[in-house]
């Protein structure tokens, strides 16, 4: 494994900063077009106060882009990497934690306590489900990351090399 | 860096927020007054307002005003629903929920408030034209309330105050009370003569629901 590791860690690192930074970009590129969504989104979690979570949602979208863009281009990537996984924990923990509430985002309006239709909680569920094993996912390409953060086409590599001629 | 970055986004994205603010009422300048509906609360529907009583068929809506859904469901039926009103042919008894928040309760309020002088239907609409794209961020306030009102031809003192003073709060409560009682856990929630209609369209397709209505 450790040989194997040695032959393709390069292009593994490389391989797992795009795809955490790419999702991170994107992800956060689509929240920040409409801040109002990610504001609402956040909210509707039902975790932090109201007015904390729209400045939370307002933030995020731009947090992610700012990490993400780091590990496209290879800089700073352990840091990146640490973050991006970090907000990745936290993402699973908020599902963990509507799941666990009963609380169906996505799919209506809900209050006052009370059994939930069931089939819109059976998508609910499989949606969580499948977000969680995504983020799930993420967080072991920001492990790897924090581990081998040096690989192909990264920048931070090329400013230590010239620094050091 | 990072930090600038966020500081920025921030900004840029609160910025933006209080402009779109300041053109909410837009959807209300050239809205066209109508005729009063008469209205009553019943204490034993829990609470709901009932619009032309007594027709053969009766439509149970449950909606809270800060739901993005229940705009969606009004998007599609609203006009559908305010024409079986106002021609009779049939009985809507609107149950106003509040649980997204205090706006909610305040927008109940004026609901409540409008259905006493009966424009009911009237500030039921504009509340959902005008619903925020973000809830709980100030919008349903006792004056924009009020200046809501002002459009929909409720100029009174009596509504103002009821606005003020939080009137007809009672009510409010009764009717999210009553939401234990009829098992309505979220919204927008519709009983077609006491029989859940359950959409099959993400967006609450009229012709979905006409039909519904008229196979009873």
């Amino acid at each position: 494994m450790k040989t194997l590791n040695a032959k393709f860690q390069p292009l593994l690192t490389l391989i797992f900063r795009l795809v955490l930074g790419g999702v991170l970009v994107v992800a956060g590129g689509i929240k920040a077009l409409s801040p109002e969504d990610s504001a609402g989104a956040v909210a509707s979690y039902k975790i932090l106060p109201t007015q904390i979570a729209h400045i939370f949602g307002y933030a995020l979208p731009w947090l992610e882009i700012a990490i993400g863009l780091l590990l496209i281009i290879g800089l700073s990537v352990r840091f990146a990497a640490i973050t991006g996984g970090v907000v990745m924990v936290m993402f699973i923990g908020a599902i963990i934690s509507v799941w666990a509430r009963g609380i169906l985002i996505d799919c209506g309006c809900f209050g006052g306590g009370g059994a939930i239709d069931s089939a819109k909680a059976a998508t609910a569920h499989r949606a969580y489900f499948v977000e969680i094993l995504r983020d799930a996912g993420l967080v072991l390409s920001a492990a790897y990351l924090y581990f081998f953060p040096y690989g192909r086409l990264g920048v931070e590599k090329l400013a230590t090399h010239i620094k050091e001629q | 860096m990072v930090a600038l970055v966020v500081i920025t986004g921030v900004v840029f994205s609160m910025m933006s927020q209080s402009t779109k603010a300041s053109e909410s009422f837009a959807g209300l300048k050239d809205y066209k007054l109508t005729k009063v509906v008469n209205a009553t609360v019943d204490p034993a529907q829990g609470s709901g307002i009932v619009l032309n009583p007594g027709s053969k068929t009766q439509i149970d809506i449950w909606e809270d005003p800060q739901c993005p859904y229940c705009r969606m469901f009004e998007e599609s039926n609203g006009n559908y629903v305010d024409d079986l009103i106002r021609t009779k042919k049939a009985t809507v008894v609107f149950h106003v929920l509040s649980f997204e928040g205090e706006e909610s309760v305040r927008a109940a309020n004026a609901e409540f408030c409008a259905a006493d002088e009966g424009r009911y239907l009237d500030m039921h609409k504009a509340i959902y034209l005008l619903q925020p794209k973000l809830g709980n961020s100030g919008f349903y306030s006792n004056a924009n309330l009020i200046k809501i009102g002002g459009y929909i031809g409720l100029k009174s003192k009596s509504f103002t105050d009821c606005i003020n003073k939080a009137s007809k709060f009672d009510n409010v409560k009764a009717s999210y009370d009553s939401m234990a009682k009829y098992k309505v856990t979220g919204t927008p929630t519709v009983f077609i003569n006491g029989k859940l209609w359950q959409a099959k369209s993400a967006s609450y397709d009229n012709n979905e629901f006409r039909l519904a209505v008229e196979a009873g």
